[in-house]
C-alpha cells in the first residue's frame, strides 16, 4: 500500500471549508440546498407518518382500557404503608420541641393533609356500618364513608394545633395505600414498635390502631370521588431521658391475613419504619 | 561471503583456518560457536502473548466499555458513601461490563491464536554440499541444480560452488566448507529482510477500525451531548454519569466484534475445505477485495509436471490430451510410424514406476526419473499399457544415458519378435542433433530418404512446437543388420562399436507443463470480477506466454508490442505501445527499468506476463502493483478527502510464492499466498494464506468467499446497529421526558450478547445475493463496510421504527397497570424516590417504591421482547440488500431459520429464567410490536422496489434510502 501522505494542514482546512460550503456548486455539507430540502421533506414525511402511526396505535390501545379500573392489578396485590407528615429527605423527624420553627413544616403538612377530612368536606359522605366491608359494586354512584376527625383524638389538631410537637409527644399519621378492590380480612390494625426499649411510649387513635373495614373496598378515582382512606394516628410520647436520641419506630399492619407485612424486598409493604429525634 | 565463491579451496582453507579433510579442531569449533552462536535462524520477533492479549482487552469498543465500567464503580463509590440502597446495582453493572470486555477479549484472542497455530513448521536443514541440490526453497527454481567446485558466476546465488543453507541435496555426495552460519547465511538475510517489510493493516482491519470510530464517535457525541443536556436540566452529576453509561452501553454493539471474528473464522474454515488455509483471520476478507493477483506459473497455473502435448510424425502435428486425469489419448494411432515411434518412446527411457502402485491412476504414480522421461513413460503407459513388460520383452543390451555433450540418449534392444533376430537401436534427444544423425525419415511406416523438402517440413514443425513454448525431443531408430550384429555381438558403449549415424528419423514429441484444467475458467472468473491476473515466472518468455495464452491471462485477441511489430512488419520501436493490451516483460528488461517505467507498463497493459524474473524482482513487481490506483477512485465523492485520508490508496495485491526468496514479496503483498505442496517453510511463514493444493483456481474460490463475507458482514452490522437506536432512544426520552426508565443497561447487554449473537452470525451463512464475481473489486475508499447510507438507514429509519414499536409496548404495559401515558411524563424524580411509597397512578391507587420498580422491570422485559420481535423482521430484511426477499427465498438460508427459532427460544428462556431480576411480561406483550415488525418488512420491500424501479441514482431520496452498498 502506498505510504499515506500527510496533507499540509492548510490544504486539509481548505478541503473542510470546501466541504462545509462549496461556493462553486452551492453545496452545503456536500449537498445542494435542494437536496437538503428534499431530504428534510423525506424525513418530515417519514417521521410524521411514524408519529401518526404511534398516536393511532396508542389511541387504539387506550380504547381497550376502562376509565374506572385498570386492566390489571396484579402488581399491587397488597398495599404499602405511608406516613404523614413525610419529611423531605428520608423518613426522619428531627425537631426541637421548644423551637416552633423546627416543626412548623410538619404541622403545616398535617394540617393540609387533614384538610380533606374536615367535616365540611365530608358533607356528602355517609356514616357506614362499622366493622364490615362496605360492598357497593352494584351501585352506580359509589358512596364514601365518613371518617371523623375526632377519632384521631389528640392528634386531630383540634385540641392541639401543634399535634403534640411542642410537648414532646409528636403525632404521626399512618395510612394504607389505596388499592382498587382491596378487601382486608380479619381486623386490620396498625401496631408500632420502637426498636429501642424504654425511650418512647406509643398511643394510637383510634384505639388499638384499628382500621375499620367499612372503608373498603375502594372503587377508584372516577367512581369513588370523595373516598377518604382511613387513618391511624400514632402519638409518640418521648421519654425525657431519650431526647437527642435517635429512635427508630416500625409500624406494621396486623390482624389481617391478606395484608402482607413482611416482604423481604419491599420494605414498605404493610409496614413502615421511621426515625424520630427530638431535642429540647 | 561476497567473494568467497571466487576463492579456491586452498584459499578458503586459509581464510577460515580449517582443512577440507579434518575440519576445525574441536577447540576452534567451540570458539566459533561461542562467537557466532548456533547455526540457526533467529526466529522473527513475535509479539509477546500477553501484549496480544492486552491488545484485545483495550482494542475496539473495549476502551468505551472500560470507561463505562469505571463510571459505574465511581458512582457505586459515591452512592455507597451517600448510603443509597441501589448503590450495588452500579457495582454489578461495572462488573458485568468488565466481564463483557474480558470475555470477548479472551474469545477474540483465542480465535486469533487458533488460526495462527495452524501452521506447524517441519523444516529439515541439511548444511551439506554437492552434486545436485534442490534450490527451490531459496530461488524458486524447480529444476535441481548441479554443484561443482568451479566458480561459474559472479553472483553468489548463481554460482555452482556454493550450496545454501535450507536447500536440500537431491542426489550425490560432496564435502564443503561452511562459510557462514545462522543469520549470516543467504536465507538468514532474506528472513531478516522479510521481517523488515512491514505488515500492512488488512483492509478488513481498516474497515473495522473505521466502523469502531464511527460507532464510538456516535456513542461519545450522543453521550456527551446528553450529559450536557441532563446537567443543564438540573439532573445531579451522578445521575448524568449514570445516563452516560447507559448511552454508551446502548450504543456499543458489545457482541459485534466477537460476531465478526466468528464469521471470519467460519469463512476461514469453509475456505480451508476449499484448499485455502488462512493464517490470519482478517486475510479472509483481504482476498475478496483483491484487485491484482500476481501468480506464479509453475505448479500454480500449471500442473507442475511435464506432459506430452504434441507429436509430429508422418508430416503432421497431433495434439495429445494434457489434462490431469487422462486415461486414453484420442489422436490417430493407426499409422505404422506411430507404432515405431511408440516403441522408441517406450524403450529409450530409463524412468520407472516405483513398485506397488498398480492400483493408482497412471498420472498419480510416482516415477523415478527426470521430468521429461517421466512424461514419456506415463504417456506410453497410457497408450500402450504395461510399459515394463514391453521393456522386458525387448531386452536392453546396451545403453548410453543422456549427457549434455551428446544431447542424446541411446539404447539397443533385442526385438520382441522371436523370428526377428536383429537388434533395434533407439535414440532420442535434441531434435536438431537427432536429425543430423539421420539419413532417412519414416513416412507412413516406410523409410524415405531425408531430402531437403522433408528437412524443411521438420524445421517448420520444430519451430511451431518450440514456438508454443514446448520442450521438443526428436526420436529415431535403426534396425541393426543381422549379419553385422549377430545375436552374440558384444556392444561396447565406450568405443561405440555400432552405428550412430544414418539412422531413420521417426518423429518429434513435445512436452510442456500444461495448465491445470480449472485455471482457464478461474482466470476468466477473475476477469469478470475485475481482477487483473499477472503472471510472474522464472521461465522462458515463450513458454510463459504460451501458458498465459492457454489459460487466458493473455486473451486470444490481444497482442503484445512484439506481436504488433511482427504483424505490421515494423520495428518494435515504431509500435504505438498503447495499442498493445498485453505485455511480456523479461526479467532482464525489468532490471533496467525505473519504477515509473514499471508503473507505466502496469498501467497501460491489462494483460501482463513477467518472465525470467528472479524472486527478488517479485518484490519490485508487487510494490509496483500496489502503487496502481484504480481509475474508479478518482470519481468525485462528497465526503472530503480529509475525512477518509486514513485509508491508504492503491490496489490490493495478492501474490503467490513458494521459495524462501519470495518471502519479502509475500510479506509486502496485501495478501501473500504460499504454496502448500511446493512452498518452503519461510514462504509459508511469511504468507497470510496457504494454498493446500497449489491451485490458482482455489485463489478464485477464496476471492469469492472473501467478497461474500464482506457483503454478509455488512448485513450483520446493519442488523446489529439497528437495534442500537431502539436501545438508545429509551435513554434519551427518559432524560428529556422524565418517564420511568424503559429499558435497563443489563437488559441491553442481554440483547447484545444474548439473543442477537446467533442471528448475526447466521447472516454470515447467507448465500451470495447477486453474482458477486461479476462486479469490480471493492473500492477501498468508497465501498466501506459501514458507510453513511448504511448508518443512516439503520439508525434513522429502521432503528426509529423499532423504537416506536418498542415504546408502544412500553406504554401499553404501564397503561394496563394503571399508569396512562399522560401520567408518566415528568414523573421520574418522584418515581425513583424510594422515600415516596404512596405514588398515585391514574386510577387513584397508590404504589410503593418497590411496586413501581417491579412494574418498571416488567417494562424492561416488555421492551426487550419488542426489540427481539422486531429484530426478527430486521433479520429478514437484512438477508438481502437489493433483491426482494421473495426473490432470494425467505427460507433458503436454513441457518438463519435454524437460529431464529433458538433466538426466540433464547429470549423466551431469558425472560422466564430471569424472573429474579425482571418479571415475565404478559403473553400478549410479545405481539404488541408485531405490526411494527411487519411495517419494517413492508417498508424495506418498498425500498428494494424503489431500487429495482431505478430512480435516478442521484435523486436524494434514493441516495438516502437506497441499499447499503
Amino acid at each position: 500500500m502506498a505510504k499515506e501522505t500527510q496533507k499540509p494542514f492548510r490544504q486539509s482546512m481548505a478541503e473542510w471549508r470546501q466541504f462545509i460550503y462549496n461556493p462553486n456548486s452551492g453545496e452545503f455539507l456536500g449537498r445542494t440546498a435542494k437536496s437538503w430540502g428534499l431530504i428534510l421533506l423525506f424525513y418530515l414525511v417519514f417521521y410524521g407518518f411514524l408519529a401518526a402511526l404511534f398516536t393511532f396505535t396508542m389511541w387504539v390501545m387506550l380504547q381497550t382500557l376502562s376509565n374506572d379500573i385498570p386492566k390489571y392489578r396484579d402488581r399491587i396485590s397488597s398495599p404499602g404503608l405511608m406516613i404523614s407528615p413525610k419529611p423531605d429527605t428520608a423518613l426522619e423527624f428531627y425537631f426541637n420541641k421548644s423551637d416552633s420553627q423546627s416543626y412548623a413544616e410538619y404541622v403545616t403538612t398535617l394540617q393540609n393533609f387533614l384538610e380533606s377530612y374536615n367535616d365540611s368536606k365530608q358533607s356528602q359522605n355517609i356514616d357506614c356500618a362499622r366493622g364490615k366491608i362496605f360492598e357497593q359494586s352494584e351501585a352506580a354512584v359509589k358512596k364514601a364513608c365518613r371518617f371523623n376527625l375526632s377519632d384521631l383524638g389528640l392528634c386531630s389538631g383540634k385540641e392541639d394545633p401543634n399535634f403534640g410537637y411542642s410537648k414532646g409527644t409528636p403525632c404521626v399519621l399512618v395510612k394504607m395505600n389505596r388499592i382498587i378492590g382491596l378487601k382486608p380480612e380479619g381486623e386490620p390494625q396498625i401496631q408500632c414498635t420502637p426498636k429501642e426499649e424504654g425511650m418512647v411510649s406509643i398511643n394510637y387513635f383510634p384505639r388499638d390502631g384499628a382500621m375499620d373495614l367499612m372503608y373498603f373496598p375502594y372503587y377508584g378515582k372516577s367512581l369513588h370521588a370523595h373516598y377518604l382512606q382511613p387513618l391511624v394516628a400514632v402519638q409518640l410520647a418521648i421519654a425525657p431521658n431519650a431526647t437527642k436520641e435517635e429512635i427508630t419506630i416500625e409500624c406494621k399492619i396486623h390482624g389481617s391475613p391478606n395484608l402482607k407485612n413482611q416482604d423481604d424486598r419491599d420494605k414498605f409493604l404493610g409496614r413502615i419504619a421511621f426515625k424520630v429525634m427530638m431535642s429540647e | 561471503m561476497q567473494d568467497d565463491h571466487r576463492l579456491s579451496t586452498s584459499e578458503l582453507e586459509m581464510k577460515y583456518g580449517t582443512s577440507i579433510d579434518k575440519g576445525l579442531s574441536s577447540a576452534r569449533a567451540a570458539e566459533i560457536l561461542a562467537r557466532d552462536g548456533p547455526n540457526a535462524l533467529t526466529p522473527p520477533k513475535a509479539t509477546p502473548e500477553i501484549v496480544k492479549f492486552l491488545k484485545q482487552m483495550i482494542g475496539g469498543f473495549s476502551i468505551l466499555l472500560w470507561i463505562g465500567a469505571g463510571f459505574s464503580w465511581i458512582s457505586f463509590g459515591i452512592q455507597l458513601a451517600q448510603g443509597v440502597d441501589s448503590a450495588f446495582d452500579n457495582l454489578y453493572l461495572g462488573v458485568v461490563l468488565a466481564l463483557v470486555v474480558i470475555l470477548t477479549g479472551i474469545f477474540a484472542y483465542y480465535q486469533e491464536a487458533k488460526s495462527t497455530n495452524i501452521m506447524a513448521s517441519f523444516s529439515k536443514m541439511i548444511p551439506q554440499v554437492r552434486a545436485t541440490v534442490d534450490n527451490s526453497s531459496l530461488t524458486g527454481e524447480s529444476e535441481p541444480q548441479s554443484r561443482s567446485c568451479d566458480f561459474t558466476h559472479e553472483n553468489p546465488l548463481e554460482t555452482r560452488n556454493i550450496a545454501f543453507y535450507s536447500t536440500t541435496c537431491v542426489e550425490g555426495t560432496a564435502t564443503g566448507i561452511v562459510i557462514n552460519t545462522g543469520d549470516r547465511t543467504i536465507i538468514g538475510r532474506i528472513a531478516s529482510l522479510a521481517s523488515g517489510v512491514g505488515n500492512e493493516k488488512t483492509p478488513i482491519a481498516i474497515e473495522i477500525e473505521h466502523f469502531v470510530y464511527l460507532v464510538a464517535g456516535v456513542a461519545i457525541s450522543i453521550g456527551v451531548l446528553f450529559f450536557i443536556i441532563s446537567v443543564s436540566m438540573r439532573y445531579k452529576i451522578l445521575d448524568s454519569i449514570i445516563f452516560l453509561i447507559g448511552i454508551i452501553v446502548a450504543n456499543v454493539p458489545e457482541g459485534l466484534l466477537a460476531t465478526v471474528t466468528v464469521s471470519l473464522s467460519l469463512t476461514a474454515k469453509r475456505m480451508a475445505k476449499k484448499n485455502c488455509l488462512v493464517k490470519n483471520l482478517e486475510a479472509v476478507e483481504t482476498l475478496g477485495s483483491t484487485s491484482i493477483i500476481c501468480s506464479d506459473k509453475t505448479g500454480t497455473l500449471t500442473q507442475n509436471r511435464m506432459t506430452v502435448a504434441h507429436l509430429w510424425f508422418d508430416n503432421q502435428i497431433y495434439s495429445a490430451d494434457t489434462s490431469e486425469d487422462q486415461t486414453t489419448q484420442p489422436f490417430d494411432q493407426s499409422s505404422p510410424t506411430w507404432t515405431a515411434l511408440s516403441k522408441i518412446v517406450t524403450l529409450c527411457n530409463r524412468a520407472e514406476f516405483r513398485p506397488g502402485q498398480e492400483n493408482l491412476p497412471i498420472m498419480k504414480r510416482v516415477v523415478v526419473g527426470d521430468a521429461s522421461e517421466t512424461a514419456l513413460l506415463k504417456f506410453s503407459e497410457v497408450i500402450l499399457g504395461d510399459v515394463m513388460s514391453i521393456r522386458a520383452q525387448n531386452r536392453k543390451v546396451a545403453e548410453i544415458p543422456f549427457n549434455s555433450t551428446n544431447k542424446f540418449q541411446l539404447s539397443i534392444h533385442e526385438t520382441d519378435d522371436p523370428q526377428d533376430k536383429r537388434f533395434l537401436l533407439v535414440m532420442k534427444g535434441a531434435p536438431e542433433r537427432i536429425l543430423e544423425r539421420c539419413s532417412t525419415i519414416m513416412i507412413n511406416g516406410k523409410e524415405e530418404p531425408l531430402d531437403s523438402e522433408k528437412a524443411e517440413a521438420f524445421q517448420t514443425a520444430y519451430m511451431e512446437l518450440g514456438g508454443m513454448g514446448e520442450r521438443v525431443l526428436g526420436f529415431c531408430h535403426l534396425y541393426l543388420p543381422e549379419n553385422e550384429f549377430p545375436e552374440t555381438f558384444q556392444f561396447d558403449t565406450d568405443s561405440m562399436n555400432f552405428p550412430t549415424s544414418n539412422l531413420c528419423f521417426v518423429g518429434l514429441l513435445s512436452m510442456i507443463d500444461p495448465p491445470r484444467s480449472t485455471v482457464p475458467d478461474a482466470v476468466s472468473k477473475c476477469r469478470s470480477a475485475g481482477i487483473k491476473v499477472i503472471m510472474v515466472t522464472g521461465d522462458h518468455p515463450i513458454t510463459a506466454k504460451a501458458i498465459a495464452k492457454s489459460v487466458g491471462i493473455i486473451s486470444a485477441t490481444s497482442e503484445t508490442v512484439e506481436d504488433i511489430a511482427k504483424r505490421l512488419n515494423i520495428p518494435v520501436e515504431q509500435v504505438n505501445r498503447r495499442e498493445a493490451t498485453a505485455a511480456v516483460v523479461n526479467g532482464m528488461e525489468l532490471k533496467d527499468m525505473s519504477s515509473e517505467q514499471l508503473d507505466e507498463i502496469l498501467r497501460n497493459h491489462t494483460e501482463i506476463v513477467f518472465a525470467r524474473t528472479s524472486p527478488q524482482q517479485k518484490l519490485i513487481i508487487v510494490e509496483g502493483c500496489q502503487r496502481q490506483v484504480r481509475q474508479a477512485w478518482q470519481s468525485v465523492i462528497y465526503v472530503p478527502p480529509a475525512l477518509i485520508c486514513a485509508t491508504s490508496q492503491g490496489s490490493v495485491v495478492a501474490v503467490t510464492g513458494d521459495g524462501v526468496n519470495d518471502s519479502p514479496a509475500l510479506k509486502k503483498a496485501d495478501i501473500g499466498i504460499a504454496m502448500g505442496i511446493a512452498g518452503s517453510d519461510a514462504a509459508k511463514n511469511a504468507a497470510d494464506m496457504v494454498l493446500l493444493d497449489d491451485n490458482f483456481a482455489s485463489i478464485v474460490t477464496g476471492v469469492e468467499e472473501g467478497r461474500l463475507i464482506f457483503d454478509n458482514l455488512k448485513k450483520t452490522i446493519a442488523y446489529t446497529l439497528t437495534k442500537n437506536i431502539a436501545e438508545l432512544c429509551p435513554f434519551l426520552i427518559y432524560i428529556i421526558a422524565s418517564i420511568p426508565m424503559p429499558i435497563g443497561t443489563i437488559t441491553i447487554l442481554f440483547i447484545d450478547l444474548g439473543t442477537d449473537i446467533i442471528p448475526s452470525v447466521a447472516l454470515a451463512y447467507e448465500k451470495a445475493e447477486s453474482d458477486i464475481m461479476n462486479r469490480r473489486p471493492r473500492n477501498k475508499r468508497r465501498d466501506r463496510l459501514v458507510n453513511q447510507q448504511l448508518a443512516v438507514y439503520s439508525y434513522l429509519q429502521i432503528g426509529i421504527m423499532q423504537s416506536v414499536g418498542a415504546f408502544v409496548t412500553y406504554f401499553t404495559v404501564y397503561a394496563e397497570q394503571g399508569f396512562l401515558p399522560s401520567t408518566l411524563l415528568g414523573v421520574r424524580v418522584n418515581w425513583e424516590n424510594n422515600a415516596i411509597n404512596d405514588f398515585e397512578d391514574s386510577y387513584g391507587q397508590q404504589w410503593t417504591h418497590y411496586q413501581r420498580m417491579y412494574l418498571q422491570w416488567t417494562g424492561y422485559t416488555a421492551f426487550f421482547v419488542s426489540i427481539t420481535i422486531q429484530q426478527v423482521a430486521d433479520l429478514i430484511i437484512r438477508k438481502t440488500r437489493r433483491n426482494s426477499i421473495f426473490r432470494q427465498g425467505l427460507f433458503r438460508n436454513k441457518v438463519i431459520w435454524g437460529t431464529e427459532t433458538p433466538e426466540l427460544e433464547l429470549s423466551c428462556s431469558q425472560v422466564f429464567l430471569s424472573e429474579i431480576f425482571a418479571p415475565t411480561p404478559r403473553f400478549q406483550y410479545w405481539f404488541v410490536a408485531v405490526p411494527f415488525a411487519i411495517l419494517i418488512w413492508v417498508y424495506d420491500e418498498i425500498r428494494k422496489l424503489v431500487w429495482a424501479l431505478g430512480f435516478p441514482p442521484s435523486s436524494p431520496v434514493v441516495t438516502w434510502i437506497k441499499p447499503q452498498h
